[in-house]
């Protein structure tokens, strides 16, 4: 006896409950799937096809040459530097930033009368519009500026910060720093406070000093907010394009130019759409593989997931 | 580890956190300061942590030198328009992605991610091709649309959908035996729920889009259509010295209502951002 | 009101079939209890009527109308939910009128209707405060306010006592049957405990595994169980159940003979299922051996060793027996079930 035989099948209406519902589902989605395919998928697919192309809009050509600009990547002179850049601005960043973050969030989990305000204080870097605090820094940064100013007081000689290659280099970095730091600090502090007391207490009577409470309980605990934070901080630091256009123009010599910054001379100041584009390509290469390596280390770094 | 300190421990965290707080305090003190110092005193020694003299011309100077109020007006509305829209949009895709069931969701979902990988960095060259051809060079659509769709969208769609998993599934179940259809679910009962996603949503995409550098150095060209960050740095004499006191003077204004904002409002501020999905 | 059917009731998650085909006829105004261990399918089955999970096959029908493809809203049922599912951000005046105000209803009749159903519940003086104001007692009186002032053909209830401490249980419990008698809504209400279910309900369907072991009234259900599994879940304590041979002589388990009932067919491989209470200390009978005793007040229960198995007594007298001590029971003979133990079905 089959079920077909003993119920006789009525006709169900097409727009079935689950119909209707995906229905609205792909309504909701739609302005979203639309915009991603329209402004980010279409032209990431276009700077693929840019960068088969040599492209001068000042000449006005347009031709494809296969992958000549890739050939000129591996050939550019002037790469390994801007790599170079790249890669000691994110790796400084990232460092100083984690490192910061972590600190300034135990520091702020403290039983303390005021830490209200500590807190608004560290964080309010955030929330100043990212130019003019770039175009404070770098008044504080002029030869004869504040810093230096400062520093003569107490007998020191300052260099003349943003036009020495290491000292340009630690500007940039220490700049950007300090203005978003105060978000990771955040994220820290949160997970902190959701580590459970009991924990402690418990580790506590097994004996365990407070840096062993740190390093066995309060980092495992928190890992799962360290890879998130440091994945966005990575490929934020991979973004940075305002600080280095106002405080050193790439410079001095090509030190602080940085892959973006590269890439907007290629394209916008020297009109090379081509191999700007293939630029285009690098970074994004670039990020989808760190974004990924860090994926996978989530497995060996992070202990605890929930 | 919020244990008890000691009289002497605390005090040493005190001096330690006053002295951390140096670089992020004093920049902008140093700011308010020399904006209103006469430019001969900008670089006297020894440094002047309150001006000797003042010259509040300077803000008087900013608005000769740039269309300043037509700048901030177009920093503000394109910052506002991008953060309510990015909060439509993304409010509704999160709650999608969380809680309707439709084919694909999944992959569809990965697709949306990607936009993370990509930002606009990246296809800066064809996004300035495409709105050459859209005749929107020169005008402000790009800096607004491109943020509503791009990458700090799929941010806050993930965000919104982190939250709308931990909702309760059972309001909305209470709420369609009660007589409401998704589109109602989501505007009665979802969304009102969601102030704290929505508040980190909305902080972040503003501090996006008020910071904004590259987009409008690459789409806008004249000063009528400028945005703040731009226009900050254009304030240079004829021989392209920066007109330090002028442009300090413009950075406080840029900065200043911000910070008011954050400083009255900082308790939500702090605490919608630390809960949104980062805690992983 | 209306009668509710549920014919050849099936559901899938994929592959994974949940319930294979159920059958109930729940009457016009019946009080009926789904009862089972988790997941057995009781609440998968409750969202079925609901609304809120489809139907894979078989046809749910309210009243007169098949609705496996009408809207929740449609079907006019209302739901109380285990967390009570109160809308954080609405007064309690809100929660209870959300319904009525989302079918069009005017704003005189929504407060007519708030009014009727908060003096049934006693929550006039709560109407303006918020969910979060309110105790676990007052959050489930609220929930059952929301499902009772739109007036709905059935109530369908999920768990809604498992969040309330023990005393308060008992209270809502009462509530909720007096609500039940005064409003005669036909009503399902699905629980894990089988005290709710044997005191509130009409009519018991006790559910395992996805599919329906036994429907009957409470007493039926304690006294006539189908099978070991109903036998084993109504009742606390649990009926004793020792396995063995249905003899000539007695039942035999092991070393252990006990008594049976006259005229039992002989079978090789049974179950002798005795319920604590039809069990009562005498000079003679069969031998056991205490092993602990637990005084209640009203009556004591005890542990005991019977040959190899344990079974459990409950008596009315006070005993005075320590642990070691042999006692000699005596099993009320016309209170023996006897099962099959190969199909768990009944015998006798």
């Amino acid at each position: 006896m089959t079920i077909a035989a003993d119920t006789p099948r009525r006709k169900r209406p097409f727009w079935t409950i689950e119909r209707r519902d995906a229905a609205a589902g792909y309504a909701f989605i739609a302005p979203q799937l639309i915009g991603i395919v329209t402004f980010v998928l279409f032209p990431l697919g276009l700077v693929f096809y840019y960068s088969l192309h040599e492209w001068n809009v000042l000449a006005n050509t347009f031709n494809y040459v296969g992958a000549a600009n890739y050939q000129m990547l591996l050939a550019d002179k002037a790469l390994p530097q801007v790599l170079l850049s790249s890669a000691v601005f994110s790796a400084g960043l990232v460092v100083l930033n984690m490192s910061l973050a972590l600190l300034l969030a135990v520091l702020l989990d403290q039983k303390l009368k005021g830490i209200t305000l500590f807190r608004t204080l560290f964080f309010s870097p955030v929330v100043v519009s990212l130019v003019a605090w770039t175009i404070v820094w770098s008044f504080l940064l002029q030869n004869n500026g504040g810093i230096n100013g400062l520093l003569q007081l107490i007998g020191v000689e300052g260099p003349n910060w943003l036009r020495t290659p290491t000292t340009a280099m630690i500007s940039v970095i220490v700049v950007q720093v300090f203005k978003n730091v105060g978000l990771n600090m955040i994220l820290f502090l949160a997970a902190l406070q959701g580590v459970p007391r009991e924990l402690y207490e418990a580790a506590r009577v097994d004996g365990a000093g407070r840096f062993k409470q740190f390093r066995r309980i309060t980092l495992p605990l928190i890992s799962p907010t360290i890879l998130l934070t440091s994945i966005i901080t990575i490929v934020g630091s991979l973004q940075v394009f305002a600080q280095i256009a106002v405080l050193t123009q790439g410079g001095p010599g090509m030190t602080t130019t940085v892959l973006v910054y590269y890439l907007y001379q290629q394209a916008f100041q020297f009109h090379f759409f081509g191999y700007g584009s293939t630029l285009s390509i690098l970074l994004f290469v670039i990020v989808a593989l760190l974004t990924f390596v860090q994926w996978q280390m989530r497995k060996r770094i992070v202990f605890y997931e929930n | 580890m919020k244990t008890d300190l000691s009289p002497r421990m605390k005090v040493a965290l005190y001096g330690l956190m006053c002295v951390l707080l140096i670089p992020f305090v004093f920049p902008t003190w140093w700011m308010l300061t020399s904006s209103v110092k006469p430019i001969s005193d900008i670089f006297a020694f020894p440094p002047d942590l309150w001006p000797r003299r003042f010259d509040f011309s300077t803000y008087a100077r900013v608005f000769e030198l740039q269309p300043f109020a037509r700048q901030y007006w177009n920093s503000a509305y394109i910052a506002a328009l991008v953060t309510g829209g990015t909060m439509i949009i993304s409010s509704m895709a999160g709650y999608a992605f969380a809680r309707i069931k439709f084919p694909f969701s999944n992959a569809i979902f990965m697709v949306v991610l990607l936009g993370l990988l990509i930002p606009s960095e990246v296809t800066i060259v064809p996004l300035f091709q495409m709105f050459l051809k859209w005749g929107m060079i020169n005008t402000h659509w790009p800096l607004i649309l491109v943020p509503i769709f791009g990458a700090p969208s799929v941010f806050a769609t993930f965000v919104m959908r982190q939250f709308f998993i931990a909702l309760p599934v059972e309001l909305e179940e209470a709420a369609r035996v009660d007589g409401l259809g998704r589109f109602k679910i989501f505007w009665l009962i979802a969304l009102p729920l969601a102030k704290p996603a929505l508040g980190a949503v909305a902080i972040f995409t503003f501090l996006h889009s008020w910071n904004l550098y590259l987009e409008p150095i690459v789409f806008l060209s004249s000063t009528q259509m400028f945005t703040l960050p731009q226009a900050l740095t254009q304030f240079t004499d004829a021989y392209g010295g920066a007109m330090w006191n002028i442009q300090l003077a413009a950075a406080t204004m840029t900065a200043i209502p911000v910070l008011l904002v954050f400083i009255v409002a900082q308790k939500q501020f702090v605490e919608g951002l630390a809960h949104t999905g980062l805690k992983g | 009101m209306a009668p509710v059917t549920l014919k050849s009731i099936t559901k899938s998650y994929g592959t994974t079939p949940v319930l294979h085909g159920i059958d109930i006829d729940i009457a016009d105004g019946e009080f009926v209890v789904l009862v089972g261990p988790s997941g057995c399918g009781k609440s998968t089955l409750l969202r079925m009527i609901a609304g809120l999970e489809t139907v894979t096959g078989g046809d749910i029908s309210i009243g007169a109308r098949v609705v496996n493809d009408l809207e929740p809203k449609d079907r006019d049922i209302a739901m109380v939910f285990q967390n009570y599912a109160l809308y954080p951000h609405m007064t309690v005046a809100t929660n209870m009128g959300f319904s009525l105000e989302h079918r069009g209803a005017g704003k005189a009749e929504i407060a007519e209707r708030v009014n009727w159903a908060a003096d049934i519940l006693g929550l006039r003086p709560l109407l303006d405060r918020y969910p979060r104001q309110l105790s676990g007692g007052q959050r489930q009186r609220v929930a059952m306010g929301r499902a009772i002032v739109r007036n709905p053909q059935v109530f369908l209830f999920d768990e809604p006592l498992s969040n309330l401490d023990a005393k308060l249980r008992v209270v809502m419990r009462g509530e909720i049957k007096g609500l039940h008698q005064r409003l005669g809504v036909t009503t399902v209400y699905v629980t894990h405990d089988q005290v709710e279910a044997m005191t509130m309900a009409d009519k018991i369907v006790v559910m395992n595994g996805g599919r329906v072991e036994q429907v009957g009234a409470p007493l039926d259900l304690y006294d006539r169980p189908a099978n070991l599994f109903v036998a084993g879940f109504i009742g606390s304590p649990a009926m004793n159940a020792i396995a063995g041979r249905i003899t000539a002589d007695g039942f035999m388990a092991g070393d252990v003979t006990l008594p049976l009932p006259p005229g039992v067919s002989r079978a090789d491989n049974a179950v002798y299922g005795i319920r604590p209470e039809h069990l009562s200390l005498a000079a003679a009978g069969v031998p056991a051996i205490v092993k602990l005793v637990e005084p209640m007040g009203s009556e004591t229960q005890v542990t005991l060793t019977l040959g190899e198995h344990t079974v459990i007594g409950v008596f009315r007298e006070r005993l005075k027996s320590q642990p070691g001590e042999t006692v000699h029971l005596q099993p009320d003979l016309t209170a023996i079930h006897l099962f099959d133990a190969t199909t768990g079905g009944r015998l006798n």
